[in-house]
């Protein structure tokens, strides 16, 4: 009877040919953006244009994403394996839901929130901004570190006049002088710079991290499951993500070309001004001391710190260790 | 003969909400003959409607029972066709399938001796260059035919009609009347028609039942005996004056009574 | 008036309003990134690949339509159930006011999680947010069938499904029509959101990444094909009628 013994031998050839691809292909990752690709991504591109994980056996997918909580949502129900997300948004979702996600990797040692300001306006520091207007958006991760900014430098809230407005107003508000002050991450800087430039003026940044704010940003996330169950391939994603970071400093022009290549909305000069303006929030004295990727327990613990001064948790009630497994990554 | 339809000690209710009840009809009693042509009159709202829908089988009443062909009515049957006060046709078909809709809505499909057969109700009606005609292409007067012929077409042995024109205008409403008569005697049925214009009763029917205001029950069935076929000349005949003014008088003088 | 005149004097209008845009942004000095002027939205337009636009449109215009059909497919169905049953009616109406209401922002990442990264989520939100005048007008336009015709079916015996598929359902069909004409605008809206969510294509995906790196003027080059494709599916949806459903129109949109 014919019928009868199709399905299973089909089923038996199906599993078959299942199994030989698995034996044959490289090792599949799935590997998850915190926002919309751009410079500031190129490292997983450039890795994958040039071969880097290729060379260890690794086919990396990559889903764009809409901000450092969706990321980790999808790291953790397991649509993606590993990515990028700001480490202190896995602190607050770890304390709050004890997610399945781990820390493996630092790639921003510094937080890229600054202070963006007319050069004429003479605001050198963050203890100048007393008495100013400043103007943010809404939606900005910013915002909860901004109270213990000026607690740090000895302001209080009510020494500022805060304007939550547009993303898209900020920077015609500060050339027009409607604020003195707007809140940016260093990456995007650069926007504001060619709007001023437009107008005839010139303008000054303040990063955080210069004025007492001292903690990890976007690091490398992994779902404990991929951890548990591919131990091997997270080791090895690792090492190549770490060459596709060097290799993407060193050669912002490529990094750029390989991201506008799958993704030609990304355009290169943009990307190029992205990956450079992020290069201080990599190459810095952190990373210069612990190497790029490290985790130390102690800026951990003082990331941990701010973010639940920020957030008004309790600093002992979770350890921050919790986030972070350090045995996938070692500097070579 | 056994009568067609009996009306036995029949009394309606409607049960408007929770609490509240309507009687509608109450100790109804009347028969109808075959191949008799009925009118009932009455005045708004004294259970007309009501009355045919239990001739229908649409429903059953609170008390009493309705025979058709000696029969108890317990659900609907073919052998009675209905004709609405608005023709109530559907736009989408035409003229011919309007016709046929009954035949298609109970079997699925329309046989093309059936077809034949509608065309033959739609030369009867008036309207057989209209067959491919869109309903809204047509005036009110003709839709109504179109109602009548749909009425025919599962061949019933009794018509009922409920004010089928009372939306015409005068003129139409007289030319309808004739056309009516003029169908029933071609093809002969039981008619039960009910309207508001005692003179349109009297035009048309062997007899008529006067209704009483709600709880509405029958107050006089008058015979008419004017000679068929009925014309115009019917309606300087000298009696039509006096039945409509017998008629004038039952439906008003409840009125009066209702009003002191 | 001249009747091709007649007939392409929205289009005009439309083109008459370029020009007057054009001169107010430049007399009033308005910044790019504010209000960009049509030349510089062209400008931006040409600027991206023909076939980037392509696979944009492409992708928005899938989701929509199929998000859109997906919603008759449910909503139809969901109508008939309710006009026929009044305690379904009552239990699944609030239901639906309430899915309706929900931000559906708000539980697109909801939908993500459980629909994967895919396009379920996308054609899910597109459904969500279409879905609802489409069970309205129809159960509005089932029922107000004529008592008469349901007496007519009633006294045929007719079965409840040749009631719902030869009476109440084509005379809902205007209703219906209405219902499909602020479905289709709404998927569009709906396509549009649900790039914003989660997508790797689409003019919604376009206008976010391009607004994102503030470049406003080809922000709003995607926002007008958002616009022509808007109007090109509600026509399509009004010549559907106007072929297949003539008799639906009112008198005078019937030639
Ligand atoms: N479904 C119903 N539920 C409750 N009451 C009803 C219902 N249908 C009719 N009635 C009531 O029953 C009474 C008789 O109604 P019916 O429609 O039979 O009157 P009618 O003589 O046909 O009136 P008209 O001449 O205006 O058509 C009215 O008082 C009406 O309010
Ligand atoms: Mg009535």
């Amino acid at each position: 009877m014919p019928k009868r013994s199709s399905l299973p031998s089909l089923l038996f050839s199906m599993a078959a040919l299942f199994t030989a691809s698995l034996s044959l292909a490289a090792d599949k990752v799935n590997f998850q953006l915190d926002w919309l690709p751009g410079g500031d991504k190129s490292p997983i591109y450039v890795g994958i244009d040039q071969g880097f994980f290729a060379e260890v056996d690794i086919e990396v997918r990559i889903n764009q994403g809409r901000g450092s909580t969706e990321a980790i949502t999808r790291i953790a129900t397991g649509t993606s394996d590993i990515g990028i997300a700001d480490i202190v948004a896995l602190l607050q979702a770890r304390a709050a839901d004890n997610v399945p996600v781990k820390a493996v990797y630092s790639l921003l040692s510094q937080a890229p929130h600054a202070f963006v300001v007319k050069k004429e306006a003479g605001i050198q520091s963050v203890a100048d901004v007393k008495g100013k207007k400043v103007a943010t958006s809404p939606f900005t991760s910013s915002n909860i570190f901004l109270p213990l900014l000026l607690e740090k430098n000895g302001l209080k809230e009510s020494d500022i006049t805060l304007v939550k407005t547009d993303p898209g107003a900020l920077g015609p508000m500060l050339i027009t002088d409607a604020t003195d002050v707007v809140i940016s991450w260093l990456t995007s800087v650069d926007r504001y710079r060619s709007q001023a430039k437009q107008a005839g003026t010139e303008l000054d940044v303040i990063p955080w991290y210069d004025a007492g704010l001292e903690f990890y940003a976007t690091s490398v996330i992994a779902s404990e499951r991929f951890l548990k169950e591919r131990p091997d391939v997270a080791k090895r994603f690792l090492s190549a993500f770490h060459k596709s970071v060097e290799f993407a400093f060193a050669n912002p022009d490529m990094a750029a070309k390989a991201v506008n290549k799958k993704v030609p909305e990304a355009d290169i000069p943009t990307a190029i001004t992205t990956i450079n303006s992020m290069r201080t929030l990599v190459y810095n004295s952190v990373s210069e001391k612990d190497g790029i990727g490290t985790i130390t327990p102690e800026r951990l613990q003082l990331t941990w710190q701010a973010t639940a001064k920020a957030q008004n948790l309790n600093v002992t009630d979770f350890d921050p260790e919790s986030v972070v497994d350090r045995r996938f990554y070692m500097e070579q | 003969m056994k009568p067609f339809v009996c009306f036995n000690k029949v009394s309606h209710q409607y049960q408007s909400n929770t609490t509240h009840k309507v009687q509608a009809l109450t100790d109804i009693n009347f028969h109808i003959n075959k191949h008799e042509f009925v009118a009932v009159v009455g005045p708004s709202g004294c259970g007309k409607s009501t009355l045919l829908k239990l001739i229908t089988g649409l429903m059953s009443p609170s008390e009493g029972s309705v025979e058709i062909f000696g029969k108890t009515m317990h659900e609907p049957r073919n052998e009675v066709g209905i004709v609405f006060q608005k023709p109530t046709l559907l736009p989408w078909l035409s003229v011919l399938d309007n016709v046929t809709f009954p035949l298609k809505h109970q079997h699925g499909k329309v046989a093309s001796e059936a077809k034949q057969y509608a065309m033959t109700l739609l030369k009867l009606v008036g309207l057989e260059q209209f067959a491919h005609q869109r309903p809204a292409q047509l005036s009110g007067g003709m839709q109504q035919r179109v109602g009548i012929a749909r009425a025919l077409i599962l061949k019933p042995e009794i018509l009922i009609m409920d004010e089928p024109f009372s939306a015409l205008d005068a003129l139409s409403r007289e030319i309808m009347g004739f056309e009516l008569l003029r169908i029933w005697e071609e093809e002969p049925k039981t008619v039960l028609f009910i309207t508001h214009s005692i003179n349109e009763a009297v035009l048309l029917a062997d007899k008529v039942l006067v209704m009483s205001p709600r709880p509405g029950t029958v107050v006089e069935e008058l015979p008419i005996d004017l000679p068929r076929p009925r014309n115009n000349t019917t309606l300087k005949h000298e009696k039509f004056a006096y039945y409509a003014d017998i008629l004038r008088d039952h439906i008003f003088q409840k009125h009066a009574a209702l009003n002191e | 008036m001249n009747k091709a005149l007649h007939r392409y004097l929205p289009i005009l209008a439309l083109l008459a309003l370029i020009p007057l845009w054009e001169l107010i942004c430049y007399l009033a000095n308005v910044p790019n990134y504010i209000l960009p002027r049509p030349s510089v939205i062209y400008d931006a337009f040409i600027n991206v690949d023909k076939m980037r636009w392509l696979e944009h449109l492409w992708a928005t215009v899938r989701v929509a339509v199929l998000g859109f059909l997906l919603s008759i497919f449910i909503s139809l169905p969901l109508a008939v159930l309710m006009v026929q049953s009044s305690f379904l009616n009552r239990t699944l109406f609030p239901l639906l006011v309430i899915i309706q209401s929900t931000p559906v922002v708000a539980i697109a990442p909801l939908l993500i999680v459980i629909l994967g990264a895919g396009e379920a989520p996308r054609l899910a939100i597109t459904c969500l947010i279409t879905f609802f005048p489409i069970v309205v007008s129809t159960t509005t336009g089932m029922l107000s069938t004529p008592s008469e015709l349901i007496d007519l079916s009633r006294s045929l015996k007719g079965s409840v499904f040749r009631q719902i598929w030869q009476i109440r359902f084509p005379f809902a069909i205007p209703h219906i029509f209405s219902g499909l004409k602020v479905g289709i605008t709404l998927a569009i809206i709906g396509a549009v959101i649900s790039e914003f969510v989660a997508a790797e294509k689409g003019l919604g995906y376009f206008v976010q990444f391009s607004t994102s790196y503030f470049k406003i003027p080809q922000a709003f080059a995607a926002l007008l094909f958002l616009s022509i494709i808007s109007l090109l599916l509600f026509q399509t949806i009004r010549w559907i009628q106007a072929i297949f459903f003539a008799w639906s129109l009112p008198a005078e949109e019937q030639k």
